[in-house]
């Protein structure tokens, strides 16, 4: 009864009547009227129910509202994001479904209350959240909220591997691997085009070269073509090939010859000053060479009337041969791909060269530049090794030190080589494993998948050259 | 992995409401997607918003595209762009690795700025700031005619202009921003080569003057 009675003032207040005191006794035979006790009961169910349906609208209405974001999935890639209703704080929801998240390849679990499964498709897609709260009659519809869901392509399927024009008069081969003996050991050497090239049809920069020259010698050469050069393909296969040229030359052949004697020299330690002959030796037979390299290019680009900037390309070669006492390894570098020796127990390594890193990032020396041949560093361009033995000689461009070693500091860390052996047996995302032996009849095919490696980031040509 | 840092400065002060703000919404939900079909990009950029108007906020850290989330952003108030010039260097210090001997640093970011209005702060404070940090390059938008491209000009050489700041020059605009990160962060892939200047981006559609 108090309960009608505040319903019924409260109403009337509204309406500006107001019931004074001298009339309370009035006003309850007025609620107490059987037909008047019937129109506010109504009023009391209908106020009920408006209020009850406004409740529950409300609690649709914040749901719709409400903003969700999950977790971006990506093509191909397991994907697995909690979606739990607590933590948005919908307590009553009591009926729901997804549409939309089957097409792609999703599904929810609701014991888990999480998002599972592998993405099939990319795109922003528009995934519907069906629900019903409580209150809302069985047959009612269901409420729709559209949840937002972005899926990337995989990246890898992004890149197009565009045919390069072999009507070129520079056209390169794409991949190239190769395995041969070499001296008295072998050589296993793959250069292939960089996926950033492949992606718009452009040419393979990077080249090598390896062959036995006289007495005993066998030389390996790898160069890399720098990206912003026109030519610089052709610049790489130049340099190449005119190291090999210089020292198959007859004088070239008979210089090296002189090395057989300052060698014994050293090693018995006779003669004066016999490290600073070797040195001298070194470079005036390395130095010879790397100049007739920079020679060839300049009348390739005065012939082809070019800059000689065109035909920008880095440039390492190390020549090696078998002594009773051991191995001697000469070799020349500029720009920034090292040349290493590891011992016969990989225990430790020996770096040829040092790197032309710049500052900044393509801060790199080309052997296109006369200043490297003025510049008072150039004698440090040169390496003389005497070695009792060796396991493994490596020879690579960027394309494979850049995602391998990374930095420069890791290159005389022995843990980074051991790493990066045990990436070529098989320890890699992949599984791709190399057998680095001489009966091996699969080597060439095993090194030229292991050479497709995935690395974000890292889509620049690559070469690697082991003697092994 | 060296990742190719980008900072979109946009102004959310009042006179942005409406259909400038849609259109700078749109512009990026657009601009991510089309960044994410780009090999290149997908891989190496990284992007971060910051708006800026009675205050300057980082309203999404330097993200990967992959992971991007546009955040909706509302127009009121002031335009503090001096702010958001602190807001970028304080960022830029933060979230930009630098080269050492053991790691690859971030290549340099790129700061695009887009603003309507005249900075209503003491924006020369912040400038100072920001002149320490390197940038690639930093481009500034002047969108409208109650932006001032001379002011801009004090802040970078790069400025841009828009005759005026409706839906359909904001969204050239960022068609503009959208192409030039995907070649410059193409550069940096091949070529190891940072951009450093507008001569290297792709020429601007004919809704946006370049301010000489």
């Amino acid at each position: 009864m108090t309960d009608i009675k505040q319903v019924v003032t409260k109403l009337f207040k509204s309406n500006n009547i107001s019931i004074p005191a001298n009339k309370n006794e009035l006003f309850d035979k007025f609620l107490q009227d059987e037909k008047n006790a019937a129109s506010i009961n109504v009023i009391v169910q209908n106020l009920n129910e408006l209020m009850a349906k406004w409740k529950l609208e409300d609690k649709v209405i914040e749901i719709m509202q409400q903003p969700v974001r999950v977790l971006n999935a990506t093509v191909g890639k397991p994907y697995e994001t909690k979606f739990d209703f607590n933590k948005f704080n919908w307590k009553d929801i009591v009926a729901f479904e997804f549409k939309g998240l089957e097409e792609v390849g999703l599904r929810y679990d609701e014991k888990t209350k999480q998002i599972t499964g592998v993405p099939t498709q990319s795109g922003d897609v528009k995934v519907t959240f069906r629900f019903k709260v409580d209150g809302q009659p069985e047959d009612a519809p269901f409420n729709e909220k559209i949840i937002p869901f972005i899926i990337n392509p995989d990246p890898k399927s992004l890149w197009k591997n565009v045919e390069s024009d072999k009507n070129d008069p520079h056209w390169k081969e794409n991949d190239v691997t190769k395995f041969a003996p070499l001296g008295d050991r072998h050589i296993l050497v793959s250069s292939k085009r960089g996926r950033s090239h492949a992606n718009v049809g452009s040419f393979r920069e990077d080249d090598f070269a390896f062959k036995d020259l006289e007495n005993g010698w066998s030389i390996v050469v790898v160069a890399d073509g720098a990206g912003s050069a026109k030519l610089s393909r052709k610049g790489s296969a130049i340099a190449c090939n005119s190291v090999v040229e210089f020292f198959t030359q007859k004088e070239s052949a008979e210089g090296l010859v002189q090395f057989d004697e300052l060698l014994q020299q050293y090693k018995n330690n006779t003669g004066e000053d016999i490290q600073k002959k070797l040195n001298h030796f070194v470079y005036n037979n390395l130095g010879k060479a790397a100049f007739q390299v920079h020679k060839n290019l300049e009348s390739f680009a005065a012939k082809e009337n070019i800059p000689l900037k065109d035909l920008n390309s880095t440039l390492i070669f190390t020549l090696f041969k078998k002594y009773d006492v051991g191995y001697a390894l000469l070799s020349f570098g500029v720009g920034d791909c090292p040349i290493a020796v590891l011992n016969k127990d990989v225990t430790e390594v020996t770096l040829m060269n040092w790197l032309d890193v710049g500052d900044f990032g393509g801060g790199t020396r080309f052997i296109t530049m006369p200043e490297i041949f003025k510049n008072e560093k150039f004698a440090t361009r040169f390496g003389f090794k005497l070695v009792d033995d060796f396991s493994y000689l490596m020879m690579m461009s960027d394309g494979i030190y850049d995602p391998k070693f990374v930095v420069e500091a890791n290159l005389p860390n022995i843990k980074k080589w051991k790493e990066f052996l045990a990436d070529l047996g098989g320890k890699n995302e992949d599984g791709v494993k190399v057998e680095l032996k001489a009966d091996n009849k699969e080597i060439e095919q095993q090194f030229s998948r292991w050479m497709d490696f995935w690395s974000t980031g890292n889509h620049d040509d690559r070469t690697l050259a082991i003697v092994f | 992995m060296r990742r190719l840092p980008v900072y979109l400065l946009l102004d959310t002060s009042g006179s942005m409401t409406g259909e400038p703000i849609e259109a700078v919404k749109n512009g990026v939900q657009v601009m991510i997607s089309s960044l994410r079909q780009n090999p290149q990009a997908i891989e190496t950029a990284f992007i971060s918003i910051i708006t800026f108007d009675s205050v300057a906020k980082q309203v999404v850290p330097l993200t990967d595209l992959a992971s991007f989330q546009m955040v909706d952003i509302k127009a009121t108030g002031t335009t503090c762009l001096g702010d958001a010039l602190k807001v970028v260097s304080t960022c830029i210090d933060n979230e930009v690795a630098k080269t050492t001997a053991e790691q690859k640093g971030d290549w340099k970011p790129l700061v695009f700025i887009m603003t309507d209005g005249i900075p209503t702060d003491d924006w020369q404070s912040g400038l100072e700031e920001f002149k320490k940090r390197k940038t690639a390059y930093t481009v500034a938008c002047a969108a409208g005619s109650g932006a001032d491209s001379n002011l801009l000009k004090q802040i970078t050489e790069n400025v841009v202009s828009l005759d005026t700041a409706d839906s359909q020059s904001i969204s050239k605009f960022f068609t503009w921003v959208t192409a030039s990160i995907g070649v410059t962060s193409t550069k940096v892939e091949d070529g190891g080569k940072e951009v450093t200047g507008l001569g290297e981006l792709p020429p601007p559609p004919s809704e946006l003057n370049i301010v000489t």
